[in-house]
């Protein structure tokens, strides 16, 4: 695999353990497969009542519970463990988008909030976001291949050429930098880089079209392309073949 | 025993009966005691009348005994026709004289100070065997004595005549009661019978059969009017019915497509050997479908909690001129590849109480309308003017326009003009319907102007805000 040679630079993972509370035997499977192949390591509860009891057993950095479990819901098993002082960030999925549910969730004590169907690049970023916690890293520097940013100069550079990037695009490259090697979804950019905070907001055209103008830049006259979209899913910044 | 009976119809005759009743009861009570103390004056007069007469008929006998001439009468018995009861005191209350009819019982008891003096003095009394009496005194001066005179007469008859009346009302009543109460049952239940048939018949009206009405021929405007009111209420149910039901066959429709395509994919790729490459593209492709059925299904839960009126809005006073300017900022890019021209311009100072997240996604979605039907190189306009009612935010394009027959129903859910294109254009033809319940949500209303070749003008038009500083909190 070609990007296995991207993630040897994180070899700390190998001790993040992640507990995944799912009901569903198909959801679960993609669950931990994606989970394990950005190398965590995975456990997975089929029942809420499992699942409080592996939490309390051994220790896990991360709990990704669902919502719609039979018996004990989510919320129900959330609100047990909060009470006895379990403190592991929990990040809650749902099919309920109603503001009363995220409020409710939250309240009860869910560090995140997913609503499903969601894209798996969103629930890797969560993922890392509650991992990271506490734990603020701000690259200032980075560099792939002949690409170059510097975020506090605002500067970026490929093969020692400046890119005349507006503000919007040298924020964009910033965010595909810090997570680069992996796919970014279109929803995770309206949020995250267009703050916008409606699903319902027609900005797929605006994000794609905004896309095609920083590769330009970054790619254009470039044989080595950096900017690849992955159809269906989003877009990466990466070194290889577009494949 | 029920205490409350369970049809309207007993009911009514009871309250009926009951207040007929006590209209009786209160009359012939009435008519009674009016007659009873017409007839006691009368005996009063008559009393006051009779003992003017007797008055000069009294004399002394040398032996100082009171006696009274009854040898005035023309025949000796027509005295016993006399009925009065007559009693004579001295001014010590001796008893001087008393007639024949009263013999040894006694008028009223001890004189009381005052008695008789100046005027005549009725009351009712007893005699001592009982017998009750009507009774006057009168003081008259007969040879420079002091002498008091009681004359009564007997009350009996005026009773005997009560009880009879009541005797003949307590068999009477009943009778008139039961009779009123007959007549008005048989009356309220008549009444009421087209009510029961109405209940029947819209009992037999269910979802299936909506298209069902009342007669509303009845000659009672009451009913005539139910059965309006009720064909009216079923009318709008219909009509809502038959809403729901289309847009949930557009719905499943709008899902199905997608669906269907992902299937297809799929099982068109699965039928070959494909190259990494190629299957590759066959999971984007599906996912790409995946994320339109996504967004169909975001926005059919939007308008489905708000047709159920889920949707609180939380407002705020909303500078209407840069929330379109913001809007219209998400869409800059899109204008400068299609070398589009778009301008905001208006009042600044246009101000509505609204939701901004829902004033906001109306307005994105009419200018995302217009950037996505305007030809490369059109140019948008973008107005807010503050008139006497309200703010109008006027979006125009000029695109290809709308046909006139379809300008109606732009703001239908799943309506879209060119039914062809939709797919690459992005869009399910909910984006105008969810500006059209934003827009009404916030007590405003969305109109389309449109000619051939002229472009489109969607107008806006929200209920205006007082300002922020001198509105009172709600």
């Amino acid at each position: 695999m070609k990007s296995l040679a991207l993630r040897g630079g994180a070899p700390y993972k190998e001790s993040v353990n992640i507990l995944v509370v799912e009901d569903e035997q198909k959801m679960a499977k993609a669950l931990r497969e994606g989970l394990e192949a950005d190398d965590y390591s995975v456990r997975v509860a089929h029942t809420g009542e499992e699942g409080f009891y592996l939490v309390q057993a051994q220790p896990f950095d991360l709990v990704i519970l669902d919502v719609m479990l039979p018996g004990h819901d989510g919320f129900e098993i959330l609100a047990t463990l909060r009470k006895r002082g379990v403190k592991t960030p929990v990040l809650l999925l749902t099919s309920r988008d109603a503001v009363e549910d995220r409020v409710r969730g939250l309240d009860t004590g869910a560090d995140d909030y997913l609503v499903k169907p969601f894209a798996f690049p969103e629930l890797l970023a969560r993922t890392r976001a509650l991992l990271r916690r506490g734990s603020t890293e701000t690259g200032q520097r980075f560099k792939l291949a002949d690409l170059e940013m510097d975020v506090a100069q605002r500067a970026a550079l490929r093969g020692g050429q400046s890119l005349d990037l507006t503000a919007r695009e040298f924020d964009l490259l910033e965010y595909l930098f810090e997570n680069r090697g992996r796919v970014v979804s279109r929803e995770m950019l309206a949020r995250d880089i267009w703050r916008e905070t409606s699903r319902q907001t027609p900005l797929d055209n605006v994000i794609d079209a905004q896309m095609v103008r920083l590769r330009r830049k970054l790619d254009g006259q470039f044989t080595a392309k950096l900017l690849h979209t992955v159809r269906g899913v989003g877009f990466v910044l990466r070194e290889e073949s577009d494949s | 025993m029920r205490l409350r009976p369970r049809h309207l119809r007993t009911r009514l005759t009871l309250w009926y009966v009951a207040v007929l009743a006590s209209l009786l009861v209160l009359a012939w009570g009435g008519t009674c005691a009016l007659l009873f103390l017409q007839l006691r004056n009368q005996l009063d007069h008559f009393a006051v009348q009779e003992i003017e007469t007797v008055e000069g008929l009294f004399y002394f006998t040398p032996d100082g005994g009171l006696h009274m001439r009854e040898d005035y009468h023309n025949h000796p018995e027509s005295k016993d026709v006399i009925e009065r009861y007559l009693e004579v005191l001295s001014a010590d209350g001796a008893i001087l004289l008393r007639n024949e009819r009263l013999g040894s019982r006694t008028l009223d008891g001890e004189v009381f100070p005052g008695e008789g003096i100046g005027g005549y003095f009725q009351r009712t009394s007893r005699l001592s065997d009982g017998t009750p009496v009507r009774l006057v005194s009168r003081v008259h001066l007969l040879d420079g004595r002091r002498l008091l005179i009681r004359l009564a007469h007997s009350e009996e008859p005026l009773h005997s005549l009560l009880r009879e009346l009541l005797l003949a009302s307590l068999l009477v009543l009943p009778v008139v009661l039961a009779t009123a109460g007959l007549a008005g049952y048989s009356l309220a239940r008549r009444a009421l019978n087209p009510i029961e048939q109405m209940a029947r018949r819209a009992q037999e009206i269910t979802p299936e059969r909506l298209d069902a009405r009342l007669p509303d021929d009845y000659t009672d405007n009451e009913l005539r009017q139910l059965a309006r009111v009720f064909n009216d209420t079923l009318a709008r149910l219909e009509r809502a019915f038959e809403q729901l039901r289309r847009f949930t066959a557009d719905a499943s429709h709008e899902l199905r497509t997608p669906l269907a395509m992902i299937r297809s994919v799929g099982e068109v790729g699965l039928q070959k050997d494909g190259t990494r490459a190629e299957y590759r593209d066959i999971v984007g492709s599906m996912l790409e479908e995946v994320n339109r059925l996504t967004s169909l299904i975001d926005n059919l839960l939007t308008i489905s909690r708000a047709d159920s009126g889920h949707i609180q809005l939380h407002r705020s006073f909303v500078p209407v001129l840069a929330l379109a300017r913001e809007a219209a900022g998400l869409f800059e890019i899109l204008l400068d590849e299609k070398g589009q021209r778009l301008t905001v311009e208006g009042d600044e100072g246009a101000m509505v109480e609204g939701d901004p997240v829902f004033l906001r996604q109306a307005l994105v979605n009419v200018i995302h309308n217009a950037v996505k039907y305007s030809p490369a190189g059109g140019a948008i306009g973008v107005r807010v003017v503050r008139g006497e009612d309200g703010v109008v935010v006027e979006i125009q394009d000029n695109g290809p326009g709308i046909p006139v027959e379809d300008q109606p129903r732009v703001f239908d859910r799943f309506y879209r003009v060119d039914k062809a294109r939709w797919r690459e254009s992005g869009g399910a033809g909910l984006g105008l319907s969810i500006v059209k319940w934003a827009v009404e949500a916030h007590g405003g209303t969305v109109t389309l102007e449109s000619g051939p070749n002229s472009g489109c003008t969607f107008r806006i038009h929200l209920p205006a805000a007082t300002p922020p500083h001198v509105s009172k909190l709600t």
